[in-house]
C-alpha cells in the first residue's frame, strides 16, 4: 500500500496505469477429492484507461479473474495457484487500493442512508486521513448528482429501486475516483430498461473521468456497447477464445447494435463461444 | 365457498388476522382459563390447599401491595429487578465482546465455545450450591448465579449474530481498504445489532425465570424471597400471585426492549 499514497494518484489526475496477468491458473478442490481447474493460464495485459469487457458463460470462470485483480480472496485456497498479477510493475497478491469494485449484489448498507453509504469509504481510516471533510462531502454531494440521486440522499436503500441502488454502488466506487474499477456483472440482476440506463450512466460517468474499467459480462449486447476492448473466456476452465477491439464512439445507438459491424462481431463471439460447449450461458438482448 | 376460505386461512402462517381480531382471540384464551380455573375453585373439585380461587390470589395480591402502610411487593419487586439490573449490566458488558471475538475469529471461536456452549444445556441451576461455596450466600452469589444463567445464552447468540452477517458486507468494506478490524467494527457489528438486541432480550428474560431461584438462598428481599416465605406458611394465594408478578415483570420488560429494539434498528424490517 506504501506505493499508492503519493498526492497525484489520490487525485486520479495521473491516469497512466498497467495491469499484467501472467500465466494466472486457479485451481480449487473439488467435491470428490481431486482438483478442479476454473481458470488455466490466462495472459492479460491492460495499459490504458479504457472499458475492458470479460465476457463469457456464467461460471466460467471471470469472476474469479476479477477478484484477483481486487486482491479480494474470501476462498480459502490459495489464489492464483500460479502465475502472478502485476499493477504498474508490482505484484499484487493482497488487497490493495488501486482499484474498487462495484458488485451484482450492490453492498449497500441498510442501516445508513443513501448519503451515507456514499460517504462511507471515508470513515475508514484509510480515506479519512487522505480527503479532508469539507473536500469529500463536497465530492459525495457531487457524486450523488452524477448519479441522479441528489433528491435521494436522506433515503435508505430499502427505498429504492434494484436501479437506484446499484446507482448507489457505482457512487460510492467512483467518490474514491479509482484508477482501476472492476465491475462484476454490476447490471446482471437488472430489467432489460433499466439496464439501459445504467449503461448510458457508466459511459456519462466514464467520459468525467476516464480510468481502467474491467467489466466482466455474459451479456454479448452488453459487451458490444460498453467495450473498447472484449476479451472472450471460454468455459471453464476459462481460457482466453478471442481478444479484439472497438472503435465505434459511444454511446452506441440500437441502429449501431443493428449495423453490420455489430453483427460481425456478434457472431465473431457467439462462433468462439459456441466452440467450446460448455454448461454455461451467454445473453443476447438485440 | 365461505367455510373453505375460512379455512384457507385458518392455515395459512403468512396472513394475519386484524389486530383486533388477533387482541380478541388472546384476551378469550386468557379468560376461558380464568373461568376453568373459577369453575374448579367454585366447584370444590380442586381443595383450596392445592389450588387458590382467583379471587384469593387477587386478595393476596392486594394485601402484599398494601398493608400496614407499607407495600412488600414494591420493595420485593424494587430488590429483584435491582439484582436483575445489576447482574444485567455485567452480562451485557462482559458477553457481548465475548460473542463478537469469538463471531469475528474462528481461531477465538475454538478456544471459548467449548467453555460455553456446553452451559446452554447444562443444567446451571445445579451450579447454585458451588457459588455459595465460593462467594457465600450474600448479594455476590445472586449477582454471579444470575451472571451465570444468563451470560451462557447470550454469548452464543452474539457469537451467531456476528457470523450471520452477509460476507458481501465484509468483502465490500475490505475492498474500499477497511483492515479486517474495521470491517468488523464499522460493517459487521452495525449489521448484526438487531440480533445482538435480540440476544440481551432473551438474556434479559432467562434472568427473570432464574430470579426465583437466585433468591431462594438466604434472601432478605425479594420476589423470589417473598415466594419462598409465603411457600414456608402455606400461603398458595400469595405464592400464585407472586408467580403472576414476576411474569406481568418479564413480560414487560420484553415488550419495552422489543419497542426500543424497533425505534433503535428501525432499518431492519424494511431490509
Amino acid at each position: 500500500m506504501s506505493a499508492q499514497t503519493d498526492s497525484s494518484r489520490q487525485n486520479g489526475a495521473d491516469t497512466a496505469i498497467s495491469i499484467e496477468l501472467k500465466d494466472i491458473v486457479q485451481e480449487y478442490p473439488a467435491q470428490d477429492g481431486g482438483v478442479s481447474r476454473v481458470v488455466d493460464g490466462i495472459n492479460l495485459v491492460f495499459e490504458r484507461p479504457g472499458i475492458n469487457m470479460l465476457l463469457g458463460p456464467s461460471g466460467c470462470g471471470k469472476s474469479t479473474i476479477l477478484h484477483m485483480l481486487g486482491g479480494v480472496r474470501p476462498m480459502n485456497a490459495k489464489t492464483p495457484t500460479s502465475g502472478s498479477i502485476l499493477i504498474d510493475g508490482i505484484e499484487c497478491d493482497d488487497a490493495h487500493d488501486d482499484s474498487i469494485m462495484v458488485f451484482q449484489r450492490y453492498a449497500n448498507r441498510p442501516d445508513l442512508s443513501v448519503f451515507d453509504n456514499v460517504a462511507f469509504p471515508f470513515s475508514l481510516n484509510l480515506w479519512k486521513k487522505r480527503v479532508p471533510e469539507s473536500d469529500w462531502r463536497k465530492r459525495v454531494t457531487g457524486m450523488l448528482e452524477s448519479v441522479g440521486l441528489a433528491d435521494k440522499k436522506n433515503l435508505r436503500p430499502s427505498q429504492l429501486s434494484g436501479g437506484q441502488n446499484q446507482r448507489v454502488a457505482l457512487a460510492r466506487a467512483l467518490v474514491l475516483r479509482p484508477r482501476i474499477l472492476l465491475m462484476d456483472e454490476p447490471f446482471g440482476a437488472l430489467d432489460a430498461q433499466t439496464r439501459e440506463e445504467m449503461q448510458l450512466l457508466l459511459i456519462d460517468l466514464y467520459k468525467e473521468r476516464p480510468c481502467l474499467v474491467v467489466f466482466v459480462t455474459h451479456d454479448v449486447t452488453e459487451a458490444l456497447v460498453l467495450g473498447d476492448r472484449v476479451i472472450v473466456l471460454s468455459t471453464q476452465p476459462a481460457r482466453i477464445a478471442d481478444d479484439f477491439t472497438l472503435d465505434a464512439p459511444r454511446p452506441r445507438s440500437a441502429s449501431w447494435q443493428r449495423s453490420d459491424e455489430a453483427v460481425q462481431f456478434e457472431k465473431r463471439i457467439l462462433a468462439q463461444l459456441h466452440k467450446a460447449p460448455g454448461k454455461g450461458s451467454v445473453r443476447v438482448s438485440v | 365457498m365461505g367455510a373453505a376460505k375460512g379455512m384457507g386461512n385458518f392455515w395459512n402462517p403468512y396472513l394475519s388476522p386484524a389486530s383486533s381480531q388477533r387482541r380478541a382471540i388472546g384476551v378469550g384464551s386468557v379468560a376461558s382459563v380464568l373461568i376453568i380455573w373459577s369453575l374448579l375453585s367454585v366447584t370444590g373439585l380442586v381443595s383450596p390447599a392445592r389450588l387458590p380461587a382467583p379471587w384469593d390470589v387477587v386478595r393476596a395480591f392486594g394485601y402484599l401491595a398494601w398493608h400496614d402502610g407499607e407495600s412488600m411487593l414494591f420493595t420485593a419487586t424494587l430488590w429483584s429487578a435491582g439484582r436483575l439490573v445489576v447482574a444485567g449490566i455485567i452480562v451485557v458488558s462482559f458477553g457481548i465482546p465475548v460473542g463478537i471475538f469469538m463471531g469475528a475469529s474462528p481461531r477465538i471461536n475454538a478456544a471459548i465455545s467449548p467453555l460455553v456452549d456446553p452451559f446452554r444445556s447444562a443444567p446451571v441451576v445445579a451450579l447454585l450450591p458451588i457459588l455459595v461455596m465460593w462467594l457465600g450466600i450474600g448479594e455476590a452469589m445472586k449477582i454471579a448465579f444470575l451472571f451465570t444463567g444468563a451470560v451462557v445464552y447470550l454469548i452464543p447468540m452474539v457469537r451467531d449474530s456476528i457470523q450471520a452477517v452477509p460476507q458481501s458486507y465484509w468483502i465490500s468494506a475490505r475492498d474500499l481498504g477497511a483492515t479486517p478490524w474495521e470491517c468488523i467494527r464499522k460493517a459487521v457489528i452495525p449489521m448484526a445489532m438487531p440480533r445482538i438486541t435480540d440476544a440481551v432480550i432473551v438474556a434479559f428474560s432467562v434472568m427473570w425465570t432464574y430470579i426465583t431461584v437466585a433468591e431462594y438462598v438466604n434472601a432478605k428481599a425479594g420476589l423470589g424471597q417473598l415466594i419462598q416465605n409465603a411457600r414456608r406458611f402455606s400461603a398458595w394465594d400469595q405464592v400464585f400471585a407472586g408467580i403472576i408478578v414476576i411474569v406481568a415483570l418479564a413480560l414487560f420488560t420484553y415488550h419495552l426492549m422489543v419497542w426500543i429494539k424497533r425505534r433503535l434498528y428501525p432499518w431492519e424490517t424494511q431490509q
